[in-house]
């Protein structure tokens, strides 16, 4: 919760505690970078969130959250181009949105500088896969930095504008979520100037890739990545620490837990910590490898580092044991941590682990049988109310395709409504293939958000293609799941200006599509229910699309709002002389405000964490569920 | 290197306010010229399901990981979270619990059962002997909102006395973060917090 405007300090020498997400916003400023573009997405997410609140603050700066992250990176690659400093932001799964502007960038180069932020997840804390955004860098051409720590995600920031730069080239700068979400001292170095505007001076015969250029442009690339070898090979962001007979190779958020596991086993080895990753310092690697019989490879997620180390001993003919996931010292799924680099020094140099792991696991195995506590749609979620009703209409027998946003949640029970996932707006075309295969109804849900980002060609193909499928649209007016940043439909801008919002209906009907009705969640479950089932029914005997829109802001919003007004409603109850302990709004609904009173066997709404939906209300059979004060 | 580095785990339910308490705690340890390093969970992890936070104060922290058996201080904000990461506390470590009990939702649909507090505390016990449990929900509410529950959390750390964290420093971070509409109420709830922990402790 560190503010915006702290981040805006001209204050050099300061220091202050930032995730790395803050550092990067902050370093931003103080790299003189005039546009930053992104579509968000967690781990990456503050990035955006808190540039959204500096960018009126700051002159001559612009920020923009695009439609999404293709759209972000030739936004941002444009203005590099021109021959500004430039930024693009976006998770993991985002880079591959946005990969054919990436490999384009490459070949054009760009006259300014640029840096590419991908943040992955590992452990896929909030992502669908945990990808090694690092081969994007191998095969593009591009150089790569992955810095370990927020202090680092500053400083090495600036240096890769330096870098970027020299080379005309972006740089794709990869963090993880543990450097994205650690939070640590960072100081403020001083803020640098940006040029209000510069001229594009045409130069199509390098901006414009028809194949006689690009033929051209390749080879360039190649010499490019030459130079950046000669400065992975002579910058600081690659360095040696400690000495020993034992190597050691690492890059990233590793790093520090190669540092802790040796201070833990107060063990000497060299270590050779890698900032720049591609390319690699082969000369550095060689000559490292020499010194060492056995160098063991420290790195999340795929072999990256240790392929290059035994690519880089072949061709040197050098004779060292190169010791990681290969061999099956390191894992190539999920996070790291200290204890998997002490487990595995330990079991090289055939010593015990500093804490007996085994007993700890075996004593944790013991407690097993604890009930989960799963990320849940929250109490008074307008998702709820939709999806409890597109399950009422169609007896939970139609297909769900599902998309990405807090309503993926719904694939847990009760509401069992997700059933096919790719991608950003696969809802829409995963609905249009089962369409032509399947006799079954086909209900696909998708997010406002995401309906702007990835959506529109979806709509665009169903109707083209006559597709009979049933999309309803959750429109909670945020992009909810990542932190509430606006949307195009929101009519609120990444510089916080006030613009005209794009109407969801009204754009679906532009596209062609005949059935658009727009709906409140809120305003009657029963009509809820009614509008899904006339939507099936029409979209079966028309053969065609139907959309439904379904409007209310998310829960998360309204609470905010009713703290900052001190406006409360009166609470909802259970009456405990008309409950007959039926259980139904538990089971049905599964409200994380609803809980079942042991003694009475009744259901009970927490009102600490009600948000007064009043959904529960027409869930009830015996009609005793209330609102304070309200008629009967 | 390790020695110094007070590790310290608090596990909870999205929307009590874990999150807060970490960077207070960390806010708070950096004014005193402490090395510190949080690690947090954003975006789905937030929704209701069970969070972990990490705070490590000391020379030798880098990483935000701690392992398991290296945690001074376990801080469950709800019981059978607090179980969840009993894995994490070293043997002569710490832990704080509160005993107000947030069902999951598989409990409330009647799929799964919630664990009797005599099996909480000794599945606990299996890791270690040092557990001081209280009702800060309760406490909470007395100091004026439900929503100051995480700062009852603060306090009792303070009153372990395991952190070099004081209460002053603590308090100072509580101002600059909060408005404050909601000052009086966090202050009080600090203090009630560390009360509690050191009578508990007597």
């Amino acid at each position: 919760m560190t503010k915006p405007k702290q981040l805006l300090e001209d204050n050099v020498g300061k220091t202050v505690l930032l995730l790395a997400n803050e550092s990067i916003a902050r370093g931003v400023l103080e790299a003189g970078v005039r546009l930053v573009a992104l579509y968000p997405g967690t781990p990456s997410s503050e990035i955006g969130n808190n540039l959204t609140f500096m960018a009126p603050h700051i002159p001559n700066f612009y920020f923009e959250f695009s439609t999404n992250e293709k759209v972000a990176m030739e936004v941002a690659g444009a203005a590099a181009v021109a021959g500004v400093r430039s930024m693009m932001v976006c998770k993991g799964p985002g880079l591959n949105v946005a990969a054919d502007p990436f490999f384009s960038l490459a070949y054009i180069g760009i006259r300014g500088a640029m840096v590419i932020v991908v943040a992955d997840d590992p452990s896929m804390w909030s992502s669908q896969n945990e990808n090694d955004s690092r081969y994007y860098a191998l095969m593009g051409n591009m150089p790569l930095m992955e810095p370990s720590d927020p202090s680092e995600a500053k400083s090495m920031l600036l240096e890769a504008y330096e870098i970027s730069e020299k080379l005309e080239l972006p740089i794709l700068f990869r963090t993880t979520t543990r450097v994205n979400h650690t939070r640590s001292p960072v100081t403020f170095g001083p803020i640098r100037d940006r040029p209000k505007t510069i001229e594009f001076v045409k130069e199509p015969f390098r901006f414009v890739p028809i194949p006689s250029v690009a033929r051209v442009r390749h080879p360039w690339l190649l010499k490019q990545m030459e130079l950046a070898m000669e400065i992975s090979e002579s910058t600081k962001l690659n360095f040696i620490t400690g000495s020993g007979d034992l190597g050691i190779i690492t890059s990233g958020v590793s790093y520090n837990y190669v540092v802790e596991a040796l201070s833990t086993l107060d063990i000497d080895a060299e270590t050779l910590k890698l900032g720049m990753t591609h390319p690699v310092p082969e000369k550095m690697i060689s000559e490292f490898l020499k010194r060492h019989k056995r160098v063991m490879i420290v790195e999340e997620l795929d072999p990256f580092l240790e392929t290059h180390a035994r690519r880089i001993a072949q061709l040197n003919g050098i004779n060292v044991d190169i010791l990681g996931k290969e061999q099956g010292f390191f894992p190539r799924t999920l996070e790291y941590t200290p204890r998997i680099v002490i487990e595995a020094l330990s079991k090289i140099l055939n010593r015990n682990t500093s804490i007996n792991w085994k007993a700890i696991d075996q004593k944790a195995g013991e407690i097993s049988g604890l009930p989960p506590r799963p990320p849940l749609l929250c109490a008074g979620c307008p998702h709820r109310a939709t999806y409890y009703a597109i399950r009422v209409a169609t007896r939970g027998k139609a297909i769900y395709p599902s998309d990405i946003g807090c309503y993926t949640l719904s694939i847990a029970p009760p509401l069992e409504t997700a059933d096919i996932l790719f991608d950003m707006g696969s809802s829409i075309t995963t609905a249009c293939g089962l369409a032509e295969v399947t006799d079954q109804d086909i209900v696909a849900t998708i997010g406002d958000s995401t309906f702007f980002a990835a959506g529109l060609p979806g709509i665009a193909n169903a109707v083209y293609n006559q597709h009979r499928i049933s999309l309803v649209i959750l429109d909670n007016r945020t992009t909810a799941m990542t932190g509430h940043q606006p949307h195009p439909g929101t009519g609120v801008t990444g510089m916080q200006e006030k613009v005209p919002p794009l109407n969801i209906a009204k754009v679906c009907k532009g596209l062609g599509v005949k059935y658009v009705k727009t709906i409140d969640p809120f305003a009657s479950l029963a009509d809820l229910v009614a509008a899904v089932r006339e939507m099936t029914t029409w979209t079966r005997e028309n053969h065609k699309p139907s959309v439904l829109v379904s409007i209310a802001p998310c829960a998360l919003l309204e609470a905010a709002e009713r703290r900052k007004t001190g406006e409360i409603p009166p609470p909802y109850y259970v009456d405990s002389e008309l409950c007959n302990s039926c259980k139904r709004c538990l089971n049905r609904l599964s409200c994380p405000a609803m809980y079942l009173d042991k003694e009475t066997g009744q259901a009970v709404i927490d009102q600490t964490m009600c948000n007064y939906c009043g959904t529960c209300i027409a869930v009830c059979p015996q009609g005793a569920i209330k609102q304070e004060g309200a008629q009967k | 290197m390790k020695s110094n580095t007070v590790n310290i785990v608090i596990s909870g339910v999205g929307g009590q306010g874990v999150l807060t308490l970490a960077e207070i705690l960390a806010k708070a340890a950096l004014s005193d010229s402490h090395n510190v390093r949080v690690g947090e969970i954003h975006g789905m992890a937030q929704r209701g399901g069970h969070v972990v936070c990490t705070v490590r104060i000391g020379a030798g922290a880098r990483g935000p990981i701690i392992d398991p058996g290296t945690a001074n201080l376990l801080v469950g904000f709800e019981p059978v979270e607090t179980l969840r990461e009993a894995h994490m506390i070293r043997e002569d470590g710490c832990v704080l619990m509160s005993s107000y009990i947030q069902y999951p939702i598989a409990v409330s649909m009647g799929k799964a059962s919630y664990p009797s507090n005599k099996e909480i505390i000794s599945g606990i016990r299996k890791f270690t002997d040092r557990v001081l449990e209280f009702d800060a929900m309760e406490m909470a509410k007395k100091a004026g909102s439900s929503r100051a529950l995480n700062m009852i959390m603060l306090g009792a750390i303070i009153g372990t006395g395991l952190t070099p964290i004081t209460e002053e420093a603590a308090i100072d971070a509580v101002r600059s973060t909060f408005s404050k509409k909601f000052e009086s109420i966090n202050i009080k709830a600090v203090k009630m917090g560390r009360e509690k922990v050191e009578n508990l402790n007597r």
